[in-house]
């Protein structure tokens, strides 16, 4: 019997096909910095608030955030840059249409994106299918129009979902989904028609989690991101991982943080053996080469 | 019921007894603390039924979002898929045997994971139905007694043995739990966190005790709940030991550790599990052992 929402199969690690990275690499690793934009008077449409704090707008909070388009994002660029790090960025996507030199340098520099919802203030948790199903559409176009690039995967908007959001992702063309935190390794998620993975993001290396929920400093942040790497890269000898650091400019980008940024990435990319991608071509490769190996491995188990 | 301000404890279950005042309590080999790792195999359920019971601050995902949480599901999910294999490999490679906590979801839908973990000689103890479902004052009787009936079975059913042991999820009991439990023929119980030696309880005329866990050492209470740093975590895990290690010589200690391989099967923690049981089993004077041997152990010393 499936466990509900039976969209993905049993896997265990230590039994399926082994994954080969290009050039034999041992970990994917991919940057996901968060282009967000909150909304200074969002509606509250009743299952999360995004402003709690305050009747709106809450200018504390609004501005914190907004501090990360203004500031934060240029000053995250320069370790980026250093290090050579092409992004996948999680993207609302009236970033694009709000901040035109935004849209400009991550263009300029060939990122990738996925979507992050039109603004980190809407959230899917209410919207009918077909409410969805046009989300996609705005989603895709608005990425089309600003960028050239076709959209291929999203994080929901704050992480929301609906109970058919794989379905109407896959239905639209999408073909990966990174609110799964579930592996080290991309996963075949079941859908309706059409292929959709997991693309393992991060909840743990995240700023947001670690900076701002959590408290922590951002020593320890880089502390815990060598930390991963060093136990992915060992394990990424016998079979290939997949690991995410997700970043967003308000947090990271803070005058007292950017240096710990440096130090990670500094860390991780004096290593070889590590393939510096995006969740699109994670997506697209373990699609190409892993997904019917998968799913074809994981009927055999659960026979 | 109120307390009543007279001698002893303020519930029926075990009589009040100073560690102070006890006899010597001595392990195998002349060791000074028994260690007993247990590893919480659980689901957190899509939607749990009405009427059920989950505690409000239940870790995963950074934070419970509305449904459908995709992040905090998934992110529990990893310790079946991922998280598991590695602390496995850690006890292994240490000489530690494993007690599996294993709730009625996971032994009936995780076959694979079952069979590997009676392959590898771990003890599987009782852990309820779900996570989603613990144990509370709101059952009933009959309710609680079928809830225990139930997930004693599941585990029969999927492993061929009935646990002598038990564990709830989030330690959650009603005022009957240890009769019942003991009534349903397990023989010990490690929701009750008060002392630093197994206990006998009084739940009718077949031996029952408490093997109790060191909360402050819980993975998730410590580094989901209280934001420990994984060093902190690893230093706490040490220090303990040490002073376990001292006390004990003159009467025995145990340390019982709760280990989800969600949470400490993490890439950026495991170093540190890694690392505390080292120096735990390189300094001697510790008898690593299931929570079965050790409670047999203590009923043969204090028979």
């Amino acid at each position: 019997m499936a466990l509900p929402p039976d969209r993905i199969d049993y896997l265990p690690i230590i039994d399926r096909p082994v994954i080969k990275w290009p050039n034999d690499a041992r970990v994917a690793l991919w940057i996901s910095p968060n282009v967000e934009h909150y909304e200074y008077q969002p509606i509250n449409e009743g299952v999360r608030d995004p402003w709690p704090r305050t009747p709106y707008p809450d200018v504390q909070q609004y501005t914190y955030r907004d501090y990360g388009n203004r500031v934060g994002f240029w000053r995250m660029l320069e370790p980026l840059d250093k290090h050579g790090i092409r992004c996948c960025v999680s993207l609302n996507l009236a970033v694009l249409e709000h901040f035109p030199e935004i849209a400009e340098a991550m263009v300029e520099r060939d990122y990738d994106f996925m979507s992050h919802g039109i603004y980190n203030t809407r959230y899917l948790y209410t919207c009918t299918e077909d409410e969805e199903r046009e989300f996609y559409r705005d989603c895709i176009d608005t990425l089309q129009r600003h960028t050239g690039k076709q959209l291929k995967g999203m994080l929901g908007p704050a992480i929301s979902g609906s109970v058919s959001t794989p379905d109407l992702m896959a239905e639209s063309g999408l073909i990966y989904h990174t609110d799964w935190f579930h592996d080290d390794q991309p996963t075949p998620i079941k859908v309706n028609s059409g292929k959709l993975v997991s693309v393992p993001y991060s909840i743990e290396l995240n700023d947001s989690s670690v900076l701002r929920d959590n408290h922590y400093t951002a020593e320890y942040f880089a502390d815990i991101c060598k930390a991963q790497f060093d136990q992915l890269y060992s394990e990424g000898a016998e079979s290939g991982r997949v690991m995410c650091i997700a970043l967003h400019p308000f947090l990271i980008g803070q005058p007292h943080r950017i240096k710990y940024l440096d130090d990670a990435l500094g860390y991780i990319m004096s290593h070889d053996g590590v393939w510096q991608t995006t969740a699109d071509e994670i997506a697209e490769y373990y699609i190409a080469n892993y997904y019917d190996q998968a799913v074809a491995h994981a009927a055999q188990l659960g026979r | 019921m109120p307390a009543q301000r007279t001698f002893g404890m303020d519930h029926p279950h075990h009589e009040w007894s100073p560690i102070i005042s006890r006899p010597a309590l001595r392990w195998p080999n002349g060791a000074a603390v028994a260690l007993c790792v247990v590893l919480v195999l659980e689901h957190m359920e899509w939607q749990a039924p009405d009427g059920s019971f989950q505690v409000a601050n239940l870790s995963g995902g950074s934070a419970p979002r509305a449904f459908p949480d995709y992040a905090r599901l998934s992110h529990r999910e990893y310790g079946h898929r991922v998280g598991i294999f590695r602390l496995l490999d850690l006890l292994d490679k240490h000489g530690i045997p494993a007690t599996i906590a294993m709730d009625a979801m996971t032994a009936e839908n995780y076959p694979y994971l079952v069979q590997h973990c009676i392959s590898r000689g771990c003890e599987i103890i009782g852990h309820g139905i779900s996570v989603s479902r613990t144990i509370s004052a709101n059952m009933s009787e009959d309710e609680e007694r079928g809830y225990i009936r139930s997930s004693i079975d599941s585990l029969i059913g999927a492993t061929g043995s009935a646990p002598q042991g038990w564990f709830g999820p989030e330690y959650g009991e009603s005022d009957r739990t240890p009769q019942l439990l003991a009534e349903a023929g397990i023989r010990y119980v490690c929701d009750w966190a008060n002392d630093e030696q197994p206990y006998p309880m009084t739940t009718g005329d077949t031996p029952f005790f408490a093997l109790p866990l060191l909360y402050e050492l819980d993975d998730v209470a410590s580094m989901a709940q209280r934001k420990v740093t994984v060093a902190d975590y690893q230093r706490r895990l040490t220090e303990s030991f040490d002073t376990l290690l001292e006390d004990g010589a003159s009467n025995g200690r145990v340390m019982a550790l709760n280990w989800h391989p969600w949470m400490v099967g993490q890439p950026f923690r495991v170093g540190a599990a890694d690392a505390a049981l080292g120096h735990m089993m390189r300094t001697g004077g510790v008898w690593a052992a299931t929570g079965s041997e050790i409670v047999e152990h203590f009923q043969s010393q204090t028979a």
